[in-house]
């Protein structure tokens, strides 16, 4: 299959505002993991989570903007901006672009606080934004909006696997020769009490840090933030001299049909091998994997074991890592945050550790590269999203030139 | 009353707008200060909630003027009093 250049990234994260930062963070192992700000008087039983440090939204967009803005529209615009500028687009071509967000929780803050009046203070009317501010599509309505974006536009919802499909998609439509140029990526915010109340029921969440593949791992964090990226075609890219960060190689996809928490790891394998093909690529090929890597009881053993049936004996000499342990779980936006420690990877040929590393869980007998970054020596990487209700998404990159 | 809601009206449009309370007038028509039927319909939210009553849909429909959401929200407010 033809590559698809990316040529443009931007993100938001625990880890801060920018690429720039979130990389920094990344390759040095430092985690973005911290109290939970903003509950305190809340009764929830969690402590800890990966929010945005420092985050102004008035710093970043006008009143008569921020009225419409639910969190997570914010994020996305702040990381489609800094993906458009770098990718140095002109901007009469903005126009032909495409924009397919991913979304795992759409508007929830809006949502929660119109329930909040209603149902808690009893009042008896509610904003009049609330639905174009809360609405699942808000995001790709207001990147549109906000970049003059006129092709093709819309969001994808797959719980934490939201991100690849939308890359997925927008890939899909570069290959058809359906836009020549799209933006693609995830954003969510599900910093809200009936969120945190609902995923603490799941008894999923870390009463402390996140710990992916360790033995004393107790859950995942929660995260924030968003990730966006400038895909073109290869022709496209070089026609106008772009800066190529990297190749999108190949993508998969797969459902379990399975569970509608539990993970399998024949439908992740079935999901890895698909993206393998897809790329026209062997399994040998691959020297990272950034792992889904929740931290979760359950992921971690079967993610390991469905990369052993993909690679074989190639898998002990993989390297895996999760950065979930760094930037949180940011569940739509977290193939995006993954996506861009996948492509600054292969770039500066350093793979981001597993932070919070202690010793092997079992049924993880893979190098997650405990702690500190290593050397990559491969130029093929491959990013996992397995979502609750089995919905499996993997992108294969490969680092340009 | 009337000079109270005229107020708080124009800080809201000042707000949203991002324009100076000195540019709205009673006559300022909200065509000309870029209200469209969404920023007009928030507009009224913010007056009902501060004075407690409704502006029923067919009245929000005539708006034209900074001095016709005065008026109007005026007579709801007389038409609420004993």
């Amino acid at each position: 299959m033809k590559p698809v250049a990316i040529t443009g990234m931007g993100c938001v994260s625990a880890l801060g505002i920018g690429v720039e930062s979130t990389w920094e963070a990344l390759r040095q192992g430092r985690t973005g993991i911290a109290p939970l700000v903003g509950f305190e008087e809340s009764g929830l039983k969690v402590t800890t989570a990966a929010q945005v440090p420092g985050y102004v939204p008035e710093e970043h967009f006008a009143p008569s903007q921020l009225g419409l803005l639910d969190r997570h529209s914010q994020f996305a615009l702040l990381a489609a901006r800094e993906a458009l500028t770098d990718a140095g687009l002109d901007p009469a071509q903005q126009a032909s672009l495409a924009a397919v967000i991913g979304t795992g929780c759409g508007g929830k803050e809006t949502d929660e606080l119109t329930y909040q009046k209603l149902y808690k203070e009893e009042k008896h009317r509610v904003h009049p934004f609330t639905i174009p501010r809360g609405m699942p599509s808000a995001a790709s309505s207001q990147i549109s909006m906000d970049l003059g974006i006129r092709g093709p536009s819309f969001t994808i919802s797959s719980a934490c696997s939201s991100t690849n499909h939308a890359i997925a998609q927008a890939v899909l439509m570069i290959r058809a020769g359906l836009v020549d140029a799209a933006i693609a990526g995830g954003t969510d915010a599900p910093f809200t009490y009936g969120l945190l109340k609902s995923w603490e029921a799941l008894r999923v969440l870390s009463p402390e840090t996140c710990r992916p593949f360790s033995r004393d791992r107790k859950g995942l964090v929660l995260g924030e933030g968003a990730g966006m990226f400038l895909l073109e075609s290869l022709d496209h890219a070089n026609r106008r001299g772009a800066h190529i960060h990297c190749l999108i190689r190949g993508i998969g996809m797969s459902a379990d049909a399975a569970h509608i928490t539990d993970p399998s790891s024949e439908g992740a394998a079935r999901a890895m091998q698909a993206a393998l093909q897809d790329a026209g690529c062997q399994p040998e090929e691959i020297g990272y994997v950034n792992a889904h890597g929740t931290g979760t009881q359950l992921n971690d053993p079967s993610e390991t074991q469905a990369i052993r049936s993909v690679f074989g004996s190639h898998a002990d000499r993989l390297l895996v890592s999760s950065t979930k342990s760094m930037h949180g779980h940011a569940l739509g936006a977290a193939g995006a945050l993954e996506l861009v420690a996948t492509v600054r990877s292969l770039q500066e040929r350093l793979v981001p550790p597993t932070a919070n590393f202690t010793e092997p869980g079992e049924g993880c007998d893979l190098d997650y590269v405990p702690n500190e970054a290593v050397p990559l020596d491969y130029s093929f990487a491959m990013s996992n999203s397995f979502a609750f209700g089995g919905l499996n998404a993997v992108v294969v990159v490969q680092r340009a030139g | 009353m009337k000079k109270s809601i005229e107020q708080t009206l124009r800080e809201s449009i000042a707000r949203q707008k991002m324009i100076s309370e000195d540019q709205i007038t009673l006559d300022s028509s909200l065509e000309e200060l870029g209200i469209t039927s969404l920023d007009s319909i928030s507009l009224v939210f913010d007056i009902e909630d501060k004075y407690g009553i409704e502006v029923p849909n067919e009245k929000l429909k005539q708006l034209r003027t900074v001095r016709d959401i005065v008026e109007g929200v005026d007579q709801l407010l007389a038409e609420r009093q004993p």
